[in-house]
């Protein structure tokens, strides 16, 4: 018995298909985004940016077009305001799809 | 001449009667469930992969006492098939950053289809080229590395972080068994130490395109049988990347009593 199937094994996604390479979206809270710049420079996959909000002031964002978050949370480590936090991984259909995996989690203390 | 001892040996049935014996028992210490993070543990969770470096050089103490931690690593029949090249010029590290760039934009466009164009001639014969390296290479023909290596090619990522130092793991290839595996224990010590000397570091696979450069392997020593098999940058942080962050859990078959429970 094998967790992907035959046809699963031979099917590689497409790279420009978002619904064959789901990458996450991360959520920034605007509320507390101070606008510190600082995921938008260390985000490995270049996905952030700042936006003038509508009134004056600074936020991150996710680009619109964008390839690849890979959920490392490096925004969220950073981040001192709280405000930004990836909590779904990235997925694909196919060969590379993700097995075995359990929800996000913070470090747990057993 | 080989003579037969005449004295019988003594059999060792139970180690831990041996202990007993000689009065030398180990005490056991179990930490209490619930209990905070220890120090170690700490820095585990504490680690990042930090890819913005303030400018300032890493004492060369600091890097000797990281690589001090790389050599007391585990390895399969203690074969410790490494061997370190640190990189603090800035322009031997400019030098082998722009080689890797170059090969990167070689590679993203003989590959990278979903950067080229939509509907154009290129694009449509690059996908058919890249379905069948990616069947051929599905390790390295990823999604995640081939969207790094174009934003590489683009000039949005850089390969070697432009940090101040550079740790090149070469690997000897007659290592016992899997050396790349031994590499990766070694350079996790290396990283960790990093970690609590309050350093950041990254690991760089992309590093591996430095051997196919014959002039830069000479340059830094690189030959048969070592092959570089990854990078470690290391520099100060930007910023204070030090939240606990959150991470999949993963599948855990457990095995106990008679039965078997997955946990995660
Ligand atoms: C063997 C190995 C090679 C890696 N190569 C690169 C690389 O070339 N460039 C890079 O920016 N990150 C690289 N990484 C870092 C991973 O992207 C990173 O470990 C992962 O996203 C998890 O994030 P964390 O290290 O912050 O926990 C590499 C990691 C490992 C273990
Ligand atoms: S690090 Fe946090 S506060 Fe700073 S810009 Fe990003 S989301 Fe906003
Ligand atoms: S989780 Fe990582 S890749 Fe995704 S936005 Fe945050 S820093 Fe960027």
């Amino acid at each position: 018995m094998a967790l992907l199937s035959k046809q699963e094994r031979r099917h590689f996604p497409d790279w420009d298909d978002s619904e064959q390479c789901k990458f996450h979206r991360v959520a920034v809270d605007l509320e507390k985004c101070d606008g510190c710049k600082l995921c938008t420079i260390v985000c490995p996959s270049n996905v952030l940016e700042l936006f003038v909000d509508g009134n004056g002031k600074k936020k991150a964002r996710v680009k619109e077009n964008h390839r690849g978050c890979i959920s490392c949370n490096n925004c969220y480590a950073i981040c001192e305001s709280g405000a930004i936090e990836a909590s779904h991984h990235y997925d694909f259909v196919g060969y590379y799809r993700q097995l075995g995996r359990g929800e996000f989690s913070k470090p747990r203390i057993f | 001449m080989f003579v037969e001892p005449s004295a019988r040996a003594i059999r060792v049935e139970d180690p831990e009667e041996v202990e007993k014996e000689a009065g030398r028992s180990s005490k056991i210490t179990v930490v209490p469930e619930g209990a905070e993070w220890n120090a170690v543990e700490q820095v585990m969770l504490q680690r990042r992969s930090i890819r913005k470096y303030k400018k300032a050089q890493v004492p060369a103490h600091l890097i000797r006492r990281m690589l001090e931690m790389g050599r007391y690593a585990p390895s399969q029949g203690n074969c410790q098939p490494w061997k370190f090249v640190v990189i603090r010029d800035s322009a031997i590290i400019q030098g082998i950053e722009d080689f890797c760039v170059g090969e990167c934009k070689k590679t993203s466009s003989a590959i990278d289809y979903a950067s080229m164009p939509a509907g154009s001639f290129k694009r449509f014969v690059t996908r058919i080229k890249a379905k069948l390296f990616n069947r051929l290479q599905p390790n390295m023909m990823h999604p995640v590395p081939v969207s790094g290596i174009t934003a590489i090619a683009e000039g949005r990522f850089a390969v070697f972080h432009h940090a101040p130092t550079v740790i090149l793991l070469l690997m000897d290839k007659r290592g016992i068994g899997v050396p790349p595996i031994d590499i990766g224990i070694c350079g996790t010590n290396i990283v960790l130490a990093a970690q609590s000397l309050g350093l950041g570091t990254c690991w760089i696979g992309f590093s591996k395109f430095l051997n196919q450069s014959p002039e830069w392997c000479v340059k830094l020593g690189v030959e048969e049988p070592y092959e570089i098999s990854e990078a470690i940058t290391v520099g100060y942080p930007v910023g204070n990347p030090t939240h606990l962050i959150a991470r999949e859990t993963h599948e855990i078959g457990w095995f106990e009593d008679g039965k078997k429970q997955v946990l995660y």
